[in-house]
């Protein structure tokens, strides 16, 4: 082993420390992985199985058997599904991004009379219980028949209070008010500039956004499940508790679930796994430069 | 009525003026239509109200239902009827959501066509003026073909507000081998229930588990012993949960619960499923479409598995109660009732359709004719060949047709979890303490309803 | 205004983030001093100034309005509908009341009523009791998972990183589903292997499933907390580690005085976010609940509320329900801005 000497850069840091930090992220990860695993065994398993096998082992896996009969099962409809979700979490998530950038980028850049106002109106959005709000938001469109539509999902998920939230912080932090002045006297129109130098400058923030409002509509279960009632319009989550719904009269129905859970979650892995490259160059420039 | 805008939707959303367009459907629904005057005016002329079908005129009807397999029987009904096209919509039932969904359709004016609503949730649909009368769109005339008590759970005053489904007789499922090897028999009265707890109980296992949660099945047993829950009389409703016979019921799964001769984690779970699995739960008290669950979710127990009537509260008796089972109702918006009607009717029972629900799994056919009892075994061999079927035939004879749901159900189920678990857990907490509280708090949900209540 | 030549340099410094050093070079906005130069001088005419400042607000609202818009629509006009709703309350007619509904006005009856609920109120002290005890064991956590994977001496970042924030991709229904097989005894290799050891363990009795939810939320949340903290860090700039490390500060100091000072406005950022979550708690109890007697229809508050309006078909009530919940959620999470504020003045 070699002498602790002053860590001059990374990477030159005492090997016990290394280890001790790899332990306690390994060890964090295990308790974040195991359920992950837990559900990539099972999803090998039969209904039978799933009950009376010990649950981190593998019973008479049948993997891809089993995976095929869930994406046969009633017409395909797990496929459509997935694309349905797709469809609700890509769109959305792009939709809400533009949104929220060009939200964020106004209360960000341009002061005007009662802007703190509407910042904390968008920022007590973010308070509302949703769950009780969809009985409301249900009648409303209702009214204007937007109701077992794709837009009744789409609609509410473009709206990212959050996302406006971020997009502020930000670009007040990484657009600078003197570059935008510049451009103006250029003789840029201010949706130009917007376009040219907000969005890219706040592009890793952009980039959170979409990742974050991407997951929320993914995972959101009850806006669907007020909103829509024809199935071939649902989401993959809203389908998959409807399978387990059924599963006290139609027991195969357990084993889909847990494999259509399964399956949903690949995606989002590989989103994650995507960005990561995105967010790693986005975070990390900066440290690199200096 | 005005589907989607229209000065009625409007007064809807304006809550307080939302009576007068309900009038006209409060007329078709109410049991006695004359009451329904004198909440009239703002009427929105009734521009699109239910209508004939002209011949020939193509419609499509909307169908909710999440019974496994009900596209089948549909599909051959459109084949038959091109002019009458019915979508089946499936909604998730998973705690009662699919409600949630027709509350909500149903309070914004834009309901489906006909939905498949369980026999105690019939009444809360009523409430909102949610289902259409079916009576003069030819129910009255097709009374026959179905078993008069399930017939009987959706007749309120003169009216028909749905066609009967399916059903779940209860039995009694129960392991025979491990009771052969115990020396034990099926027991024929409560009286021997109890003993046969204990003595199952003493060779390690369990003959049951009373889950507090599960409302619906604690009212079969009620049911069973004679109570009557809810009644409707005059413009009152009767509640009278405290009754004698549910007394007797609690008092006995209390001596259980107390003397931990039964489990009390919920059944059709994961961990009732295992417990099926490995012989640590021993009998259950099921239903007709229990079958299924038990073949797939136990499948190695193939062989093991009997089913025996209920047991009795005097000996000699043939008391039964039934658990579960769906109706197929025409919702009040609906602009052609009467192809609903007719659909409906096919469904549940033409001879084909009915073969297609069973085979489905939506349980126990409410049609008297048109199929045999043993159309339903499809898992004899897993009954060790057993013709399980007459049991549950016979007790779909002998169950209490004055049996009659509340208004609130959903809420009742609620309550009565919620004080079933106090009691469980609580030994101070008597089961009959609970009822009590049960009862009062129904009484109250009903009143805050803003209806006419009388405790029993 | 900055002077035109410090521009470019300065803000890539401080803000530490890619894309913007280029971006000036390639517009060439810098090399335009003379313009520049002149609005220096419109500036001080004042003229200019007001225009300048209804410009402004015009392009705002161009920018606002597609957010705008449909964030009246799904979140202003339901919220409006519900506070109005909550001042009803139904009407019946007709025989056994299936004659016709209405609703009168009914003032504060809907609130009264739901703060005499027992349930409701409990509900409330639990998810406080929650509150306080899982946030700061989240936050904990994800702090250190963060200053972990930003110290000089962790490997595979990239994996620990995204195994950490999977739990996030796993949606809420779901990990209950989940964790629910992990809890049941009987199925649980948990409690299985736990039995192997020795130990009886219960995730669903009365006295643990509150703390079994709050894993679940912690294992859903942990790695979103921590990848805003990650992001906090990184943008600091890189010459304030710099110059700890030439001072000779170690890791672990450089990690208690500067780094956690400068992720201070992330952590009261996630804690806020915490404590709207916590109070809006739902998905998990709902899908334990038919595993776990112990939950009951009011568990969380927000549970009730949709037992009000979804099971029980009683809008009114869960309307007021739903805006005590929502103000509570205000109260807590804007106390919390005010405590930490009055302790930054504090501070100084």
């Amino acid at each position: 082993m070699t002498p602790p000497r002053p860590p001059t850069r990374a990477g030159a840091t005492p090997l016990r420390l290394r280890v001790l930090v790899l332990s306690l992220l390994t060890v964090a990860a295990l308790y974040f992985l195991l359920p992950v695993y837990w559900l990539a065994v099972s999803a090998t398993k039969s209904s039978g199985d799933l009950f009376g096998t010990f649950g981190l082992w593998f019973a008479d896996p049948r993997p891809l058997e089993r995976l095929g009969d869930l994406l046969r099962f009633d017409n395909h409809v797990f496929l459509r599904w997935s694309l349905n979700s797709l469809l609700y979490a890509g769109g959305g998530a792009l939709a809400a991004t533009l949104l929220s950038a060009a939200a964020g980028y106004a209360l960000a850049k341009f002061p005007f009379p009662g802007r703190e106002t509407v910042f904390n109106v968008v920022l007590a959005g973010v308070l509302l219980p949703h769950t009780v709000l969809a009985l409301p938001l249900y009648l409303l469109f209702s009214e204007i028949g937007l109701v077992n539509t794709y837009w009744a999902v789409l609609l509410p998920s473009v709206v990212s209070p959050f996302g406006v939230y971020l997009c502020r912080i930000y670009a007040t932090a990484a657009v600078p008010d003197s570059l935008l002045e510049a451009a103006r006297i250029d003789g840029a129109g201010e949706a130009r500039i917007f376009r040219t130098l907000g969005l890219r400058m706040m592009a890793p923030a952009l980039v959170t956004v979409f990742l974050f409002q991407f997951v929320h509509i993914w995972n959101s279960f009850f806006l669907p499940l007020v909103m829509l009632s024809d199935s071939d319009l649902y989401p993959i989550q809203l389908g998959l508790t409807t399978w387990q719904g059924y599963a006290d009269r139609q027991p195969e129905l357990y084993q889909y679930t847990v494999g259509g859970a399964f399956l949903s979650v690949l995606p989002l892995m590989l989103l994650i796994g995507a960005l990561q490259r995105y967010w790693r160059a986005g975070l990390t420039e900066g440290s690199v430069k200096n | 009525m005005s589907t989607g805008a229209g000065p009625g939707t409007r007064a809807e959303a304006g809550a307080g003026r939302g009576v007068g367009r309900r009038a006209v459907l409060g007329a078709a629904a109410a049991a006695g239509a004359t009451l329904a005057a004198g909440c009239g005016g703002g009427d929105d002329g009734g521009g699109e109200g239910p209508r004939v079908r002209k011949k020939g005129e193509k419609i499509t009807l909307t169908f909710w239902a999440w019974v496994p397999g009900i596209e089948k029987p549909v599909a051959m009904w459109n084949e038959r009827h091109p002019e009458v096209r019915v979508k089946v919509e499936k909604v998730s039932p998973v705690d009662g959501a699919q409600y949630a969904k027709m509350h909500a359709a149903v309070k914004a004016g834009n309901p489906p066509d006909l939905g498949q609503i369980e026999y105690m949730t019939v009444p809360s649909f009523l409430l909102g003026n949610g289902l259409a009368d079916l009576t003069e769109h030819g129910a009255a005339e097709v009374k026959d073909r179905f078993t008069g008590w399930q017939w009987a759970q959706s007749v309120f005053g003169k009216s028909v507000f749905a066609i009967p489904q399916a059903s779940g007789p209860m039995g009694l499922f129960y392991r025979e081998d491990l009771f052969g090897r115990w020396g034990l028999e099926p027991p024929a009265t409560w009286e021997e229930y109890e003993e046969t707890a204990r003595r199952v109980r003493a060779e390690g296992a369990y003959i049951e588990t009373f889950a507090p949660t599960n409302g619906y099945r604690f009212a079969g047993y009620a049911w069973q012993a004679g109570a009557r829950w809810f009644r409707a009389e005059g413009d009152e409703w009767t509640v009278t949960v405290d009754d004698a016979p549910t007394r007797k019921v609690v008092d006995l799964w209390e001596r259980l619960v107390r003397e931990k001769l039964v489990r009390t984690d919920p059944d059709r779970q994961n961990a009732w499923y295992k417990n099926l699995q490995t012989g640590r739960i021993a009998a259950w008290l099921g239903a007709g479409w229990g079958d299924a669950l038990i073949v797939g979710n136990a499948p190695k127990t193939k062989g093991a598995w009997r089913v025996a009537p209920l047991p009795q509260w005097r000996e000699g008796d043939n008391a039964h109660a039934n658990w579960g089972g769906s109706t197929t109702a025409v919702f009040a918006k609906c602009r052609y009732p009467k192809d609903a009607t007719d659909f409906a009717v096919w469904l549940n029972s033409d001879p084909r359709a009915l073969q297609a629900l069973i085979e489905g799994g939506a349980g126990w056919p409410a049609a008297t004719r048109g199929w045999k009892p043993a159309d339903t075994e499809k898992n004899r061999a897993f009954f060790g060949g057993q013709h399980y079927s007459d049991v549950f035939a016979r007790a779909d004879r002998a169950v209490d047709t004055r049996w009659q749901w509340g208004p609130l159900m959903d809420t009742f189920q609620q309550r009565f979890g919620d004080a079933f678990t106090d009691a469980v857990t609580d030994r101070n907490m008597s089961f009959r303490k609970a009822l009590a509280q049960v009862q009062r708090e129904t009484v109250t949900d009903l009143k805050d309803k803003g209806l006419k209540v009388k405790a029993g | 205004m900055a002077p035109p030549n410090a521009r470019g340099p300065r803000r890539t410094g401080r803000t530490g983030h890619t894309g913007h050093a280029d971006y000036t070079g390639r517009t060439g906005l810098t090399r335009r001093t003379g313009l520049t130069h002149r609005t220096g001088l419109t500036h001080r005419t004042g003229l200019t100034h007001r225009t300048g400042r209804a410009r402004h607000t015009r392009s705002a609202a161009g920018f606002l309005l597609p957010f705008g818009a449909l964030f009246l629509l799904t979140f202003v006009a339901p919220i409006a509908y519900a506070l109005y709703e909550s001042l009803l309350k139904p009407t019946r007619s007709g025989p056994l009341g299936l004659g016709g509904t209405g609703t009168a006005f009914a003032g504060l009856d809907n609130y009264a009523h739901a703060l005499d609920d027992g349930l409701f109120l409990t509900g409330f002290g639990r998810v406080l009791l929650f509150a306080v005890v899982q946030i700061p064991l989240m936050l904990l956590l994800a702090t250190a998972l963060a200053l972990l994977l930003d110290s000089a001496s962790a490997r595979w970042v990239g994996f620990f990183r995204t195994a950490y924030f999977l739990p996030y991709g796993v949606p809420g229904v779901i990990a209950s589903i989940l964790w629910g097989f992990l809890y049941v005894p009987g199925i649980s290799p948990l409690v299985e292997l736990a039995r192997g050891v020795g130990a009886d363990v219960d995730f669903l009795s009365q006295s643990t499933v509150l703390w079994s939810i709050a894993n679940i939320v912690t294992w859903q949340f942990t790695g979103y907390n921590m990848l805003v903290l990650i992001a906090q860090l990184k943008s600091v700039p890189g010459e304030l580690y710099e110059a700890a490390r030439i001072d000779g500060a170690s890791a672990w100091q450089t990690a208690r005085h500067i780094k956690l000072a400068l992720i201070r406005p992330a952590l009261v950022l996630t804690t806020v976010f915490s404590i709207i979550g916590t109070i809006q708690l739902f998905a998990e109890p709902m899908v334990l609940k038919p595993l776990a007697p112990a939950i009951d229809s009011g568990y969380t508050p927000n549970l009730h509320a949709y037992h009000q309006a979804f099971k029980s078909n009683n809008q009114h009530a869960a309307a007021a329900e739903a805006v005590l919940i929502a103000l509570v959620a205000c109260v807590l999470s804007f106390g919390f801005l005010r405590l930490v504020g009055s302790q930054r003045e504090r501070d100084r």
